[in-house]
């Protein structure tokens, strides 16, 4: 009996040791894996980290515009026509080299630094700093677009357009100024409304009666209001339609015009809608520009005093279509515009001026395109005979091919 | 421009009172139901076209969505929520 219980100790002895020491094998390569595991969890965390977008950001995007333009203009006067032809690579309307910096300071600063290099030379496009205040809120200062009309500010960059030129007239309104802005966008049940606030130091008036903007340095006074307000009706936000004014006096103070003023209004429209298997896209807008009335005096040896009534208009039409729902030809694009640009008759510079442009454009990427545009210019002088000013009827046409891409 | 002394507190009250109203109108708009469920992908086929193509989301990474996203709110003027869920989309699609 006490052997056979001796017998059964040992045996539970053994068993004992046995399965301790298979415990601790099975312990001992389990932690073997957890430290291997462990190790490259923490690599993984490390390389995370290495990667993880800080709170600030700087980046570098832009444009650039290339291409070559050949055209032919016919100029008569009193009877007498002259005709020239040119070809130029990378002129006026087809060079273009824009950086864009912008700087994200946290999610509450964003600043923006547009250069621009083109046959003008070194230009700025814009320099501001925005402050996003609230939601729908942001407020901006510096060197801005203003918010007159939507050309300038959303379609203007070359691989946005759908042609190698700009529209008359639009192109030539003042687009940039010194001073501080307020914009956002707001939702309005189905609809959605923006707005966009901003003064600065305003336009100023010319000898001759024409308006320039972008001056450090005010002429008066006076600030200059521009404002626009838009409306997007629709639930899928396809159509835009907007006011905007831009009020303010442009006289320099101490001079014959210091009481001279400008009042400026625009609408603007645009609609974008997809028409399977067709992307229609239509924008327009019309600019009126007023100034009140003034003496002007020739530069000339006779110093003669004229006036005229400065009421200047201008508009775009177009209509772009994109056939993206069908597979062979979802990369071309046809498109049409009809511009004008009507300026005050009686002063050195008044003409009466329409143009008319097709395109076709094949999208590279989505930010890339080569575009073939034909305009048909007419412009028909309406400048003061008495003054000299009468140059005739201009007419030309122009053929351009053009490279754009968003960088 | 000169003001009145006289007029000083009342032009002031004004300009108060235009700022509540201002700041009261903006946070009284409010979306529907339906465009308030809008996902990130309707409103980036929707509003990115307004103006040009729509943008690839494997274009940028997500770092500069979110800077793309602020310079675009700037431009477009879409809303806060629009641009939030648009760069959602973006940098989850890349």
């Amino acid at each position: 009996m006490k052997f056979k219980i001796q017998n059964s100790s040992y045996g539970f002895l053994l068993l004992f040791l046995l399965g301790t020491i298979i415990q601790l094998r099975a312990q001992d390569q389990k932690s073997t894996v957890d430290s291997s595991l462990l190790e490259r969890i923490n690599y993984l965390e490390q390389q995370m980290n290495y990667h993880k977008s800080g709170d600030d950001h700087f980046m570098v995007v832009g444009l650039a515009n290339f291409g070559f333009s050949s055209n032919k203009t016919t100029n008569t006067l009193n009877g007498i026509s002259t005709t020239s032809k040119k070809s130029n690579l990378g002129d006026i309307d087809q060079f273009e080299f824009s950086p864009m910096f912008l700087w994200r300071h946290e999610k509450k600063y964003l600043m923006e630094f547009e250069p621009t290099f083109s046959q003008n030379g070194l230009g700025v496009s814009w320099a501001d700093i925005s402050y996003f205040a609230a939601p729908n809120v942001i407020i901006r200062a510096g060197y801005l677009v203003l918010p007159f009309g939507t050309y300038s500010k959303k379609q203007a960059a070359g691989w946005i357009n759908k042609f190698a030129t700009d529209p008359i007239g639009i192109a030539d309104m003042p687009t940039s100024d010194y001073g501080v802005e307020v914009e956002g966008g707001l939702p309005l049940g189905d609809m959605k409304m923006n707005y966009d606030l901003a003064l600065s130091n305003g336009l100023q008036l010319g000898n001759d009666g024409t308006v320039t903007s972008g001056y450090l340095v005010d002429n008066n006074t006076n600030k200059t209001i521009t404002g626009r307000l838009g409306l997007l009706p629709f639930s899928n936000s396809s159509l835009e339609i907007g006011v905007s004014g831009m009020f303010g006096k442009v006289g320099t103070e101490g001079t014959s015009f210091h009481n001279v003023n400008g009042n400026m209004y625009a609408f603007d429209f645009n609609y974008v809608k997809t028409y399977v298997p067709f992307l229609v896209n239509f924008k327009s807008q019309y600019n009126i520009v007023d100034i009140s009335n003034a003496d002007y005096t020739t530069a000339d040896e006779w110093a003669t005093n004229y006036t005229f009534k400065n009421h200047s208009t201008s508009s775009f039409t177009q209509c772009s279509i994109r056939p993206t729902g069908i597979q062979a030809l979802h990369d071309f694009e046809l498109a049409a515009r009809y511009s004008t640009y009507n300026t005050p008759s009686n002063s050195t510079w008044g003409s009466d001026q329409s143009a008319f442009a097709i395109g076709l454009n094949y999208w590279l990427s989505w930010r890339s395109v080569i575009k073939f545009t034909y305009e048909k210019y007419n412009g028909n002088s309406t400048g003061s005979e008495v003054l000299n000013a009468f140059t005739g009827i201009t007419k030309s046409n122009t053929l351009y091919l053009q490279f754009s891409i968003q960088l | 421009m000169k003001i009145n002394k006289n007029l000083q507190p009342i032009s002031i009250s004004i300009i108060v009172f235009v700022g509540i109203l201002f700041i009261t109108t903006i946070n009284a708009c409010a979306p529907t139901k339906a465009i308030a469920a809008k996902s990130g992908v309707q409103l980036w086929s929707e509003n990115c076209q307004r103006c040009h193509n729509t943008p690839s989301p494997s274009t940028f990474s997500p770092e500069i969505w979110e800077t793309v996203g602020m310079h675009m709110q700037t431009r477009a003027l879409i809303t806060e929520n629009e641009r939030d869920k648009i760069v959602d989309f973006l940098k989850s699609a890349r």
